[in-house]
């Protein structure tokens, strides 16, 4: 992924909605694992931007959509990592939804629409990060949303301006490549994020290897393959998970979108551009 | 959970229908535990009206403790009560010192004026997110116990597996004992379970609540409060008050790369408590091994100011160690004050906090022992058969271990605070104790600076002091404000300033914010306060009436102590003569501000408003701030 073929993205068919916020300029967060403290004043950020329930913070639940890895208590650790929604260039998870409830904005957002989703879970299996979760309140899959309404107003994620470490960085996408390369060799560290999933739009400077971040070592094809449990495909064809409505929805979907079926049902990873 | 028999109060103090709004930030809910019986009751909080006059934290709180007090109880009786108070921009999550939690009682360390404790951290947050705003405790269990609180639920559950235990592994016991990890707990160690009368409250690990709230929840048999739950304060203007919280982040002052790798706030001025305030010379290789340290910030819930840090030691007798601790300095003061130098200060000062013992209590305490028993006057036999030798750590830790258990003569003395010991020793040693009423000032050589002197010896004994007046005009203030910078060896303005900052400084902890997260000291640095906390609760609050809130909050807490026989001239007569000494040696040596005196003292109660020698407010004072209802202790004009 190079900031140019980002920038034409737009041209080349998606399964799945792309939309624009505003200049349609991408975007992207930086995490420096270096520079955390792992005081979690970005967990509890979200949640105030969010209006998420206090507590609960340390693993990802639909009341927190940001996690810092381990889910040790705040103060001396040696590693910090940075859990959430990494905004793929090529979102598995939206390439599954049957309702296509899940859009990728051309500034660098994945969100959830809550009003479409009809709380399948297919995306909650998909992500390769495992960063979504179903709210047991709303039947909803939750996830962050990159704060898409900063963005379309031309400011940055909250999390990124509550870090009191400049460990969170936020900027076009060209922008953050250079800082977050220039922040892993300052400390002679990886970057993640950059080819991981046929790229993302939050990349990490880390110490040490992503496993001791809390990440997951993958591959650079796009659409990662995913587990979908055969009990989730046969419910969602099966039963009205989302009553008439979603099911009416789903299936229109299924019909005028063939091409799209693949992606739950007999998915292979595509091959990096 | 069982309900308590209602409170007799006005009917406004706690309203059982709530006939005025909420305004925003606060969660409405007052619990009062009732020790002895086991009960619960949930109070609402205050009508609009009394929030409006003092806001939370301390004032809200002493405000009900004044109606709640019987006014001839002992603090350690079990109709003394504990008030625990937030205010409303505590935990909002949207602007920095959003942290604070004061606790409000009748001071074990003087037994007459105003206890108040404050602290930092996580705990306060969590309160709130159990949907309480304060809490009020009184009566004494029966064995130990915590309270538990967790979404609106409260549970008494029995201590008895971590009483005598120090406050760290309190912590981390009970954490396990709810099951979740994002339980905050604020606890006693073996010190408040002894009745020191300086015992703290530990919470967070990194955060202290000094000034005898230890000795007061030990004399409840109140081990620990455990509090966690998914709520938020409402907020009436969510955008402004994010826009106000990023105006106040600006004027935050940070640590520096460097931050605690010198010998602390001391170093600012260039004079340290050392040899019991015997010398104040600072050496280059006082702090020898912090350069070996790894440090971590550890900043309290959503502030960026930085204060908290995690130290684990690279040398010294625990290398290892790991050590943790908030703003301020006043522990390695301490340690320097019996002569201990490098990381052992900073071993040391983590067994302290462990143990749950103020700082300037122990510093000033043993000091006054190693310098008696050197000098003669204590023995060996008083010590326990110890030889007092000056920075030895063993005897040090030693004494630390017997002061938080009451062990020994000494032990017990240390205990009850070095104004006791003093008396018991007798003669010359009482030239050598420093207290305040019995309280210590916060265990920094504060001696060359005349402000922070006036603020000491002015706060009631054995409650952290607030305020400290500033050479010059804080910018925010210029257009009421006007003086010349102030001269560090005159009297002239100081009295002033120090009221305009202890009004401040009031208002911050009203407001259930931390005052290290105040800057009165750049443009900006008092107005974004105001405007958040209009924000949050719906107010329309100027600048001179947060000075105002202040100001109330003051007056409120020296009728307090009027009531129980302070007097003005206390703060001058009622004092340790080592701290009015002139400065021994360093840059400052024969400095001292008793030339000052009292005249300094009566120019700062005049000025507020106060009588010079009974220390009891004007009629006129009472009017304007709005507290008429404390005429009877106000002073004939």
């Amino acid at each position: 992924m190079n900031p140019e073929h980002l920038l034409t993205v737009n041209g080349e068919r998606r399964p799945y909605p792309t939309a624009r916020l505003s200049d349609g300029k991408p975007r992207s967060i930086m995490f420096d694992a270096n520079a955390c403290i792992g005081c979690r004043q970005c967990v509890e950020a979200c949640k105030d931007w969010n209006e998420l329930p206090r507590g609960n913070q340390y693993k990802i639940n639909p009341s927190t959509w940001l996690t810092m890895e381990p889910p040790l208590l705040e103060g001396i650790a040696s590693i910090w990592g940075r859990n959430s929604c990494m905004h793929c260039e090529y979102p598995v998870c939206a390439a599954v939804c049957p309702v296509e409830a899940i859009t990728k904005f051309d500034e660098g957002p994945v969100v959830i629409d809550q009003s479409l989703c009809i709380g399948c879970e297919y995306c909650v299996y998909a992500c390769p990060w495992h960063v979504i979760s179903k709210s047991d309140v709303t039947g909803k899959a939750t996830k962050c949303t990159m704060c898409v309404d900063r963005i379309s107003e031309n400011k940055e994620p909250f999390c990124v301006q509550a870090c009191p470490a400049n460990a969170l960085a936020f900027g076009t996408v060209e922008e953050i490549f250079a800082k977050v390369e220039e922040r892993a060799a300052s400390f002679g560290g990886k970057v993640y994020g950059k080819a991981e999933a046929g790229g993302t739009h939050v990349l990490h400077a880390l110490t040490q290897e992503p496993e001791a971040h809390g990440l997951p070592r993958l591959e650079p094809d796009r659409y990662p393959k995913h587990d979908i449990p055969l009990d989730k495909k046969i419910k969602g064809v099966l039963t009205m998970t989302a009553g008439i409505e979603g099911k009416v929805r789903a299936v229109k979907n299924a019909v005028t979108k063939p091409w799209r079926l693949k992606y739950r049902y007999w998915h292979t990873p595509e091959p990096p551009r | 959970m069982a309900a308590a028999p209602a409170l007799q109060t006005h009917p406004d103090l706690f309203p059982s229908v709530r006939r005025t709004p909420l305004p925003g930030g606060y969660m409405g809910k007052l619990l009062r535990v009732d020790l002895t019986a086991g009960r619960f009751e949930e109070l609402n909080l205050p009508e609009e009206p009394i929030l409006r006059r003092f806001w939370g934290g301390q004032a809200l709180a002493l405000y009900l403790l004044h109606h709640l007090l019987p006014m001839d109880a002992k603090p350690f009786d079990p109709e003394s009560p504990i008030i625990m108070m937030t205010g409303p921009m505590t935990g909002t999550g949207l602007t920095p010192g959003g942290t604070k939690m004061t606790s409000i009682y009748l001071s074990p360390a003087t037994g007459y004026t105003l206890g108040r404790a404050a602290t930092s951290g996580f705990w306060a947050v969590s309160l709130k997110a159990a949907g309480f705003d304060g809490l009020i405790f009184t009566g004494k269990a029966s064995s130990p116990v915590y309270l538990y609180l967790d979404d609106g639920r409260a549970e008494l559950r029995d201590a008895s597996a971590v009483w005598g235990k120090g406050t760290r592994d309190t912590e981390d016991l009970l954490r396990a004992e709810v099951g979740h990890q994002d339980a905050k707990i604020g606890c006693i160690g073996p010190a408040g379970e002894n009745l020191v009368h300086a015992a703290m409250m530990a919470n967070d690990y990194n955060h202290f609540a000094a000034h005898g709230v230890g000795a007061m929840m030990g004399s409840k048999n109140l081990k620990a409060i455990v509090a966690r739950g998914p709520r938020r304060p409402p907020l009436r203007d969510k955008m402004a008050l994010i826009e106000a919280g990023k105006r106040w982040d600006a004027t935050l002052r940070r640590p520096g790369k460097d931050a605690n790798r010198d010998v602390g706030h001391a170093a600012s001025w260039g004079a340290m408590t050392k040899h019991n305030w015997q010398t104040t010379i600072i050496n280059a290789d006082d702090n020898h091994g912090f350069e070996k340290n790894r440090i971590v910030r550890r900043p309290c819930f959503q502030c960026g100011r930085m204060c908290p840090w995690d130290v684990e030691l690279g040398d010294g007798s625990h290398p290892g160690t790991l050590a943790h601790f908030d703003a301020g300095s006043e522990w390695i003061d301490t340690f320097f004050n019996l002569d201990v130098t490098g990381n052992d200060v900073l071993y040391l000062a983590e067994r302290i906090n462990d143990l749950g013992i103020e700082c300037s209590h122990f510093a000033d305490g043993a000091g006054l022992a190693f310098e008696a028993f050197e000098k003669g006057l204590l023995t060996a036999e008083q010590a326990g058969g110890m030889d007092l030798k000056w920075g030895d750590l063993p005897t040090i830790e030693r004494l630390l271990e017997m002061c938080a258990r009451r062990e020994g003569w000494l032990g017990n003395l240390l205990a009850d605070g070095p104004k006791e010991l003093a008396e018991a020793l007798g003669g010359e040693a009482m030239q050598w104790v420093v207290h305040t009423k019995g309280g210590t000032p916060a265990q920094h050589d504060w001696r060359p600076l005349i402000g922070n002197m006036l603020r000491e010896m002015t706060a009631s004994g054995g409650m952290k002091p607030q305020g400290g007046g500033s050479k010059d005009v804080p910018p925010d203030l210029k257009y009421r404000e006007s003086w010349e910078p102030l001269s560090a060896d005159k009297a002239d303005g100081w009295a002033w300033s120090h009221i305009l900052s202890e009004q401040y400084r009031q208002a911050s902890g009203m407001m259930g914010a931390c005052w290290f997260a105040m800057n009165p000291g750049v443009p900006d640095g008092l107005n974004s306060m105001v405007d958040a906390l209009n924000a949050t609760t719906g107010w329309d609050l100027s600048l001179d009436e947060m000075l105002t809130a202040g100001h109330r909050s003051m007056i409120m807490q020296s009728v307090f102590g009027t009531q129980r026989g302070w007097r003005a001239e206390d703060d001058y007569t009622n004092i340790g003569p080592r701290f009015l000494e002139p400065i021994p040696d360093g840059k400052y040596q024969g400095f001292t501000i008793a030339k000052f005196l009292p005249g300094l003292i009566h120019e700062y109660y005049r000025l507020s408003g106060r009588d010079e020698y009974t220390g009891r407010p004007f009629k006129d004072t009472l009017q304007k701030l709005g507290l008429e209802e404390f005429s009877e202790w106000s002073e004939a004009e």
